[in-house]
């Protein structure tokens, strides 16, 4: 670790101008917005247009979209990528292509795969095909309230393989003599599991929990895909919201829909981030 | 280390039945787009044109092969429509930029964030993690405004700029940095090295499969950004990158729509191919877990 050196200045200025000029003053200039009329004397308001925002359904039905879209994928990919994660570390070496392809669609471009995954989830397609050779009935995937179920399997699909990665590396990390010791003094499978596995990988799980959920919150680019600007209410994120406002040069509703945002993914991700200290200490 | 093999045991049978299937599903998409890619024009527009029909005995074929293969398409999406190459174009010289502003910029404010120790250094780290949190859409507007201020709205730069500070990036490669052993820097300090040689000699090649990583993973960001662009470049279609626009030509041009989506895919699977190795490695060995 370097001490009072000057040359830190020119280590860290280019990133700071940077970020100064491009994230930290738009981020508190857009508090500021958010508490102004927006005529053009631009009067200050206080949290007049907070109280306009958190009546306005459209405001709240892209909350809420937004919300069970994040909660309907984090509890996914956290499961699915464990699940994948403990089955790589049952093959050890052998494990390596597999991981590959896993981590492969994170970095395909959305729009390319689009046109495949509407013709598999067309209302003629395979998707539809299989339902119906299983029984059950066809389902318009992309003109209804089920739009939901691509979207978020698109979502897993492109997303579940990093969060793969990270879980291996902390499942790598935990030393076998840990279970060669277990399993001297006679514990089982799942004992295992539960008393030298999921203490180790605690915080790892916690890193890849608040990342997919807060990368939930992002989902956007699949649906305005799909469903343009104004898509199925079922779908209508917060995103959109505030895309429709800008366009309309509203910039009060969209720095005030922001910030009510911004406040609630600050505050789930200090939740999130006290009860792991805490839990740290503890073990 | 030396390698070890180990026998497949009835449970690993079963694991490896499992990862399989789920790599199947993966692979199919992509191995469908270019599968398709090499249909001819006609039978594809054909085959796309029977998509949203609501008739309960209508169907829509599985297509696996072509009557006859062609690369027709191809020649039609590089040469015949030049809108397509000039937005792959765009495409293209955003991310080059991009990634080279980020080479220059990042590694060196993820050292000073890292290995140097001064006042306000865990409050900047602090903002690097929540503006990484946050969407896009919550600075969009404000953004708008100092682009305007900086006379930079409806150019190139207001996309370029952003992305080259992107948090993202910095707490990746500072994760990374803050793990290095104490005694790597040590050893160059005592062999008369500054904080810059000791930078470029020392910290950057050991950070080599962490570059790597952040550096596929940025051009994955680059090659799909869709919010930046429908936002900064709002009046300029014509320097849209081809991630915003691909659904309009593959819409309006059905029969090129796989070919092109093909060639859209190729650098990321070229990018990827190079980097995956160093995604994997960068991932285990930084801080994250």
């Amino acid at each position: 670790m370097f001490h009072r050196k000057k040359s830190l200045w020119l280590f860290l200025l280019p990133g700071f101008l940077g970020l100064m000029v491009f994230y930290v003053v738009p981020f508190f200039g857009g508090i500021w917005y958010s508490m102004t009329d927006g005529t053009i004397s631009n009067g200050f308001v206080g949290i007049e247009n907070y109280r306009r925002i958190w009546k306005n359904e459209v405001f709240l039905l892209g909350l809420k979209n937004t919300m069970e879209l994040s909660l309907l994928c984090a509890p996914l990919i956290f499961i699915f990528s464990f699940f994948l994660a403990a089955l790589l570390r049952t093959l050890r070496d052998r494990s390596l292509p597999y991981r590959n392809v896993l981590v492969m669609p994170y970095l395909m471009p959305t729009s390319a795969l689009l046109l495949v995954w509407l013709v598999l989830f067309d209302y003629g397609g395979p998707v539809n095909r299989i339902a119906a050779a299983l029984g059950a009935g066809r389902v318009l995937w992309l003109e209804s309230a089920a739009l939901r179920v691509p979207i978020v399997i698109m979502y897993l699909w492109k997303n579940v393989g990093f969060s793969v990665v990270i879980f291996s590396a902390a499942l790598q990390a935990i030393p076998e003599a840990y279970y060669e010791f277990a399993s001297l003094e006679g514990a089982n499978a799942l004992q295992k599991e539960l008393k030298i596995t999921l203490p180790q990988i605690l915080p790892t799980a916690f890193l890849v929990f608040v990342l997919a959920w807060v990368n939930a919150f992002k989902i956007f680019k699949e649906i305005y895909f799909i469903g343009g600007a104004y898509p199925h209410d079922t779908v209508y994120t917060l995103q959109h919201f505030m895309n429709n406002k800008f366009a309309m040069l509203d910039y009060q509703d969209v720095t005030t829909a922001a910030y009510s945002f911004a406040v609630i993914v600050l505050a789930l991700f200090g939740l999130l981030y006290l009860s792991k200290s805490v839990r740290t200490n503890e073990v | 280390m030396k390698k070890r093999r180990h026998p497949l045991r009835p449970g690993r049978a079963l694991s490896v039945l499992l990862l399989l299937l789920v790599c199947a599903f993966v692979l199919l998409p992509i191995v469908l787009t270019f599968l398709y890619s090499f249909f001819p024009q006609s039978e594809i527009k054909s085959y796309l044109a029977t998509r949203r029909q609501y008739g309960e005995d209508k169907w829509m074929q599985i297509l696996l092969s072509p009557a006859r293969v062609s690369l027709r398409q191809y020649y039609t999406v590089l040469i015949e429509k030049p809108m397509y190459l000039q937005l792959f174009v765009n495409s293209a010289k955003y991310t080059a930029l991009i990634l080279l502003g980020q080479a220059l910029v990042i590694p060196m404010t993820a050292y000073a964030l890292s290995r140097f120790r001064f006042h306000g250094r865990d409050l900047l780290f602090f903002c690097v993690l929540v503006l990484m949190l946050l969407p896009f859409q919550v600075t969009m507007a404000p953004s708008v405004i100092t682009m305007r201020t900086l006379g930079l709205m409806d150019t190139a730069w207001a996309v370029i700029l952003p992305m080259v500070f992107s948090p993202f990036y910095i707490f990746l490669l500072r994760q990374f940095m803050i793990g290095l052993p104490n005694e790597l820097l040590e050893a160059g300090m005592i062999d008369g090295a500054g904080t810059w040689r000791c930078f470029i000699h020392v910290v950057v090649p050991v950070c080599r499969p962490i570059l790597g990583a952040a550096a596929a993973l940025s051009f994955a960001d680059c090659w799909n950004m869709v919010e930046q662009p429908l936002i900064y470049l709002s009046k300029r279609q014509s320097a849209m990158p081809l991630s915003v626009m691909f659904n309009q030509i593959s819409t309006d041009n059905a029969e090129i729509a796989f070919a092109g989506a093909a060639l859209y895919i190729l650098p990321a699977l070229l990018i990827y191919r190079y980097f995956q190795e160093d995604i994997l490695l960068g991932i285990q060995l930084s801080e994250l877990k």
